[in-house]
């Protein structure tokens, strides 16, 4: 090849490469949404219930009920409404006429027995919320219009954890059964829902991407959206730089709920964007194994809350981008007492407890251990800010690099438990239950919500009748009540409610935020050019 | 040579067993159990252990390693654990992303590299000696992770020069599955508007991944030039008159890449795994990305499988640089 052809024709491929970038840009339609937030590990929305699954679900899905706005309204959708009987043991759903699946095929009532079914035998995910109090025999259809659930006991909160259970359109699963897999093996890369968007099963890349596009004959309609997205093409972009900065050029239109406070300035100082600031139900709590010495002195506890600087840690850490919560309930969820006494930053008032967890035989200098999620920088500020805490009160802590698979196995035993770990508790349903109910009741010992191991028998007493009764006064009384004494017993360190930061495109118009999904339901968005 | 292939290609077996072990156990040691994040989130430890008995993570580690085996050896290496997909299927998707990335920074680091090298042994210590020297060892040191946000914000987010992430655009078809290749297939297919988006795509991640792979290169192939200046057939050479061009680029340089070479397949492992970080950061969809979500969630099977294919390809390019190597110095193919 002579030297000019060969330069010829590296300027060409440059040139051809200079040119890509730029026309990349102009491939982007106007009714075309690129949603940059992760995407759940499988399709099948009855394997995984965490966030990512959320923001697949409640777009591809219907369920039985859904939360709308913030805070959070339940509000029937599939069904028009629901009566639970007098001994709270039946509940009785009634399901809207003329629903279809994405198929065509008629929504009916057989079509969420056998739902709740799959679920229940699945036994995964969204399941564990049911399994205690359901059967799959007790789940009938008298009519094509009515759904019949008997508990094995009262469940208050069962209306307020349907949105938990996308209903699934039996005929398409089906015939794509393996070896009675109930279609596990075919829904984790497909859809069969009737939700406001169809997934197009070509384009999915685990974890990378799917595209949607939106389902005209949706129920509900469209009377409420002008101009509706078509199409949504949701991309998870693993690095945070990498999604702030392609938010910033414009090639995607959002970031996801967890921006960083540091990242937060400079998408406000960028043209093309801005950051949407919401109050969720998502707390961040340090645990402290109440069996293990010596955690299971509650002076040494007192000590401990007192040793974390909660100011510091919300206004220099998160730059102010969270809620102090005192206690176990999010604050704007109701059962979260208004009075409630905050533990506060205060290293005399923590010496003071320790000299008495010391008097009292706890053995306190020994080294303590905090797991941290090791690709979660916030947990390992906290521990950061905690061990300074400790230090100057004499208490030793080492911060461990752990996995969240890792440390909710190890929290399946008390003597497993790490002494101390991070983590949120983020809305999966909107009730109390989902916090204090499945966290500080002792039939939970086992389950990593549960992983303090705290035992108190007035307060079992208190959430198993909050969990029975119907009526929302009376159970908010009962969560109150709950909430004082743990609070009062330092059984875990509560530190804030977050505020979820997702930066957003400045041309989105109609994001609505809602924790379940932090926002993330397309049926209400729409693009300007 | 074909005696010599073969030989090579039985080897990898005991090492992909070896690599298989290893992982297995290195994996399955640690407390890494996903039974409790798949059961959800407020599962009762009953239900964690009927998830646990459902995907045999009960059994003995032994036991699970003889299944794990016997599934790999005929040809399954199963289903993720998050996901319930072969992981074949999933591999398979994203391999091509990942050896079009890899072979693409092989080949910029060569072509660079290379001839840096040539020229800094030619004018030995001379400035552009010294400026090749600091090169190198910076391209060493500097940590990619770095490098590659410093690329983005000058020639994407600044300059507005090439595309910030990403394979191909967001909502453009990519090119006719051929190789799964996308420089080749646009190529093949003539397509050479699609060509040019893939190049633009392909440039700033093939650069920050060549750039340890070039200074290395860059310095074996001076030091080999460097010997190579000693032998008495350049002298011959200079006296015979051929032109220093050609005694340099044609005769020099053969004897001079051995080193290199070799280096080149050593480098293929390291590249491979720095895909990994530089994948992440450029929202590359090949396996690096893919294995770091499957270390996140613990799915090991997935880990598992994308290790094997590694240690694989790797094995695979290794025999083919000792191939090269006989090529370049017919003294070794006798031997071989």
């Amino acid at each position: 090849m002579k030297r000019r052809t060969f330069l010829m024709g590296t300027g060409a491929t440059v040139t051809a490469a200079l040119m890509g970038g730029r026309v990349a840009l102009a491939q982007r339609k106007p009714d075309e949404l690129v949603w940059a937030d992760n995407l759940p590990g499988s399709l099948d929305p009855h394997a995984l219930s965490d966030v990512p699954m959320q923001g697949y679900m409640i777009n591809v899905y219907d369920t039985l009920y859904v939360n709308q706005d913030n805070p959070p309204k339940l509000v029937p959708w599939l069904a028009t409404g629901h009566t639970v009987s007098d001994d709270g043991l039946t509940v009785t759903f009634k399901l809207h006429n003329g629903v279809k699946f994405h198929d065509g095929s008629p929504l009916t009532s057989a079509d969420v027995v056998w739902t709740f079914q799959r679920l229940l035998d699945v036994k995964k995910g969204p399941a564990s919320a049911f399994l205690a109090v359901l059967d799959p025999n007790g789940i009938t259809a008298p009519d094509p219009t009515t759904v019949v659930f008997k508990l094995k006991q009262p469940y208050a909160p069962f209306p307020a954890a349907t949105p938990l259970v996308a209903i699934l359109n039996r005929r398409a699963i089906e015939p794509n059964v393996k070896d009675n897999d109930w279609g596990q093996g075919w829904l984790a890369s497909n859809s069969a829902g009737s939700g406001s968007y169809i997934l197009d099963p070509s384009t999915y890349q685990p974890v990378q991407q799917i595209d949607l596009k939106r389902n005209h004959d949706h129920f509900m309609g469209w009377s409420h959206n002008k101009s509706p997205i078509e199409i949504v093409r949701r991309r998870n972009i693993l690095e945070t730089t990498t999604r702030v900065n392609a938010l910033i050029k414009g090639d995607v239109d959002c970031t996801d709920s967890y921006l960083p406070p540091d990242q937060v300035d400079r998408v406000l100082a960028s043209k093309t964007a801005t950051v949407s600031k919401d109050q969720s139900m998502r707390v961040m709590v340090l645990r402290m194994n109440n069996k293990k010495a010596p955690f299971d002195n509650l002076n040494f506890r007192r000590a401990v809350s007192h040793a974390f600087n909660y100011k510091g840690f919300i206004d220099g850490v998160l730059k102010g981008f969270a809620v102090r919560n005192a206690g176990p309930i999010p604050v704007n969820l109701w059962g979260s007492p208004k009075d409630l006494p905050s533990y506060d930053f205060n290293l005399d008032t923590a010496k003071e407890f320790l000299a008495k967890a010391k008097a009292e035989g706890a053995p306190v200098d020994r080294e303590i251990e905090i797991h941290i999620q090791q690709h979660l920088a916030q947990t390992t500020q906290a521990a950061q800010i905690l061990q300074q805490g400790l230090r100057k009160i004499g208490v030793n802590l080492r911060i461990v690099a752990n996995l969240w698979p890792q440390m909710v196995s190890a929290t399946a035993k008390a003597d497993t438990t790490p002494d101390m770990w991070v983590h949120w508790v983020s809305s999966y349903f909107i009730d109390p239950e989902n916090w204090i109910g499945q966290m500080y009741d002792s039939q939970f010992h086992g389950t990593w919500k549960a992983s303090c191991w705290y035992k108190n028998e007035k307060v079992d007493a208190l959430l198993r009748e909050a969990r029975r009764l119907d009526d929302q006064s009376k159970r908010q009384a009962l969560y109150e009540e709950a909430s004082r004494l743990v609070v009062a017993d330092a059984v875990d360190i509560w530190i804030y409610n977050a505020i979820e930061l997702r930066g957003l495109s400045n041309r989105l118009r109609g994001f609505r935020f809602t924790p379940i999904g932090s926002g993330a339901d397309f049926r209400s968005m729409s693009l300007t050019s | 040579m074909t005696r010599f292939v073969l030989h090579r290609l039985l080897l990898t077996i005991p090492a992909l067993f070896g690599l298989l072990v290893l992982t297995f156990i290195m994996l399955r040691v640690l407390p890494n159990d996903p039974s409790a994040a798949l059961a959800g989130e407020n599962a009762t430890p009953a239900q964690i252990a009927a998830v646990r008995k459902a995907y045999g993570f009960d059994e003995p580690l032994w036991k699970q390693f003889v299944i794990y085996a016997g599934q790999v050896g005929s040809g399954d290496l199963g289903n993720s654990i998050i996901s319930n997909r072969p992981v074949v299927r999933d591999i398979a998707e994203r391999l091509p992303a990942t050896i079009e990335l890899t072979f693409v920074s092989l080949l910029f680091a060569a072509c660079v590299g290379i001839p840096l090298g040539t020229m800094a042994a030619v004018w030995y210590n001379s400035l552009f000696d010294h400026v090749v020297r600091v090169v190198t060892v910076a391209g060493l040191a500097i940590a990619s992770f770095w490098f590659a946000i410093i690329l983005q914000m000058v020639f994407s987010m600044e300059l507005d020069w090439l595309p910030l992430r990403g394979r191909f655009p967001v909502g453009l078809p990519p090119p006719m599955h051929l190789t799964g290749l996308y420089l080749i297939d646009s190529l093949l297919t003539l397509r050479f508007d699609l060509f040019g988006q893939a190049f633009g795509h392909i440039l700033m991640p093939a650069f920050t991944m060549s750039l340890a792979g070039l200074a290395s290169i860059a310095r074996f192939t001076r030091a080999g030039v460097l010997e190579t200046m000693q032998k008495e057939f350049v002298h011959y050479a200079e006296a015979a008159g051929y032109t220093r061009r050609r005694i340099i680029w044609v005769y020099m340089l053969r004897n001079s890449v051995v080193g290199a070479t070799t280096q080149i397949g050593l480098l293929f492992g390291g590249l491979i795994s720095s895909a990994v970080a530089v994948e992440s950061i450029f929202d590359w969809p090949g396996v690096g990305s893919y294995a770091v979500s499957a270390i996140l969630t613990s799915d090991y099977k997935a880990v598992l499988a994308v290790t094997l294919v590694v240690g694989l390809i790797y094995s695979i390019v290794n025999i083919l640089v000792d191939v090269v190597h006989a090529w370049l110095d017919p003294r070794v193919a006798e031997k071989l």
